[in-house]
């Protein structure tokens, strides 16, 4: 694991610093400051349009930026180079697998793809039982269930060993024990140093499987556990903010004032 | 043991990941045979509908009626191919699954613009040998072999460098396949002009046919060097655009 420091000593393998996104006059994502440290989970959440999935693809690369810094591993990347991408993994609710290969096939393509020319092709065996999803490995990706196309589409992303993962909503279309698996591995790959970003409208998922949740509204990063709202919605939010016991958008955990606010 | 330079490294690691990805649509492509059944049959019924309509054309009418019959068919067939050489992505977004993976933006046109290349190659060899049966002016093209392979790969490799760009473009940010021809006529008529004058100089044996080829490996070069310069830009913004496309759609969370 690379990169540099953040606050408190952790490292910082993701950190935005007044980040934020125009479409044309369409302000989506205002000044948005968050950092994510090595073996940190944190969730983030928000209404429809509230600028969760924007700011995902622009950490990811996928969109740039208007305004704003976006560090990797502690320093500044204006774009996602490859040796950035090489570092991380995305994963959204649409799976992005190709329905005319088989698992094995799909996992290897993208396993080779990160490889260099001389490097073993890493053995999607083991990550495909991990995830229960070893009985199809040869079947054609195409005849799977939503279910199992999220479960494959987490797999093609820790094939890569990334340090940040993200994940948009990978808790559509999963049933009780997919849920739980997904949470399972999640703590697995925490404890191995992994961070990761999720974003979710499951209230629930998130207390279960995140260390902190940030809350998108408007495009700008609030303090859900301050919401004074009648709106089961936000509600709902600050919920899982208390339940967590904190609302941070810096790492690492939770600051005193915050812990306060909850607490009052 | 000595390492090898960065670039090095990098032109093979994009060598590599053009390969792997031209790979990749070559399997799927061969299990489900849609772009090259879909290809393949239509430059049959092309050849076919201009055999029957021109075939009793005189000696000397032959030479100018045959170059058009084969780069129009090779622009209807390119056209087709181009409208669908995106498909598999933008069906599973699985461009965005690529943008986000460590892979060369270069390699993934490379890799498309060269299938798209072996789909015209392909349609090309079932137009040449017809019309060197159907027409007796087309004789020149299995008299001299080499230089009939040059003429197509270097016409298709021009077609394909600039058309893939748009396509990329227009695939993924939503744009409906007509905008494709509209805008890929205009931008491969240059390549199709080059190749159709080309063509007729093999045809009546005129001894400026090299001149010609070597115009062809000019604009192939920098319609290449041009659109891998341009396809990144493209791939990115237009992958945000799709972003967009899909909030508009209600998806965005």
């Amino acid at each position: 694991m690379s990169g540099e420091a953040g606050q408190g000593g952790a490292i910082t393998p993701l950190a935005l610093h007044g980040v934020g996104k125009r479409f044309g006059r369409l302000a989506v994502l205002r000044a948005v400051d968050l950092e994510v440290v090595a073996g940190e989970i944190v969730g983030l959440v928000g209404a429809n349009g509230s600028g969760k999935t924007t700011l995902l693809s622009i950490v990811a690369g996928l969109l740039p930026q208007s305004e704003g810094e976006r560090c990797f591993g502690g320093r500044p990347s204006p774009t996602v180079e490859m040796e950035h991408r090489r570092r991380l993994a995305f994963v959204t609710h649409t799976t992005q697998l190709y329905g005319g290969l088989t698992a094995r096939e799909n996992l290897k393509l993208f396993a080779e793809l990160r490889c260099a020319a001389d490097a073993p092709w890493i053995d999607g065996g083991p990550l495909l039982e991990r995830l229960g999803l070893s009985h199809a490995a040869d079947r054609m990706v195409g005849t799977f269930s939503r279910g199992m196309m999220q479960r494959l589409a987490l797999a093609r992303a820790l094939a890569g060993r990334p340090e940040l993962l993200l994940l948009d909503e990978p808790f559509t279309s999963l049933d009780r024990p997919g849920r739980r698996l997904l949470a399972e591995v999640l703590a697995e790959e925490r404890a191995r140093g992994l961070a990761v970003l999720l974003s979710s409208h499951d209230t629930d998922a998130i207390i279960e499987v995140t260390d902190r949740v940030v809350l998108l509204e408007g495009g700008r990063l609030i303090d859900a556990a301050a919401l004074e709202s009648d709106d089961p919605e936000r509600l709902r939010y600050r919920a899982a903010v208390q339940g967590l016991g904190l609302f941070s958008a810096r790492s690492p955990g939770p600051s005193a004032s915050s812990t306060a606010a909850v607490s009052a | 043991m000595p390492q090898p330079p960065a670039a090095t490294t990098s032109l093979r690691s994009l060598a590599r990941q053009t390969w792997l990805l031209a790979r990749n649509d070559l399997r799927q492509e061969m299990r489900d045979f849609e772009l090259v059944a879909t290809a393949g049959f239509f430059t049959l019924v092309v050849l076919v509908m201009f055999g029957l309509s021109f075939s009793t054309l005189g000696r000397y009418a032959q030479p100018m009626a045959v170059p058009g019959i084969l780069w129009l068919a090779v622009a209807f067939v390119g056209s087709l191919t181009l409208t669908r050489i995106f498909d598999r992505e933008r069906e599973a977004d699985t461009l965005r699954a690529l943008l986000a993976a460590p892979v060369h933006r270069l390699a993934i046109y490379l890799a498309k613009a060269g299938v798209t290349l072996a789909v015209l190659l392909g349609c090309c060899a079932i137009l040449v040998p017809g019309l060197v049966l159907m027409f007796d002016a087309a004789a020149p093209f299995a008299e001299r072999p080499l230089a009939t392979f040059s003429l197509v790969f270097l016409g298709c490799a021009a077609y394909a460098t600039i058309g893939t760009l748009f396509a990329a473009g227009l695939s993924t940010s939503g744009g409906k396949n007509v905008l494709l021809s509209v805008i890929l006529y205009p931008l491969t008529s240059p390549a199709l002009m080059f190749a159709l004058v080309s063509t007729r100089t093999l045809l009546d044996g005129h001894p400026g046919f090299e001149g010609y080829l070597s115009q062809l490996v000019a604009l192939d070069i920098l319609q290449l060097v041009v659109s891998a310069w341009l396809f990144e830009s493209v791939l990115v913004g237009t992958a945000g655009g799709s972003s967009r496309r899909k909030r508009s759609a209600g998806r965005r969370t």
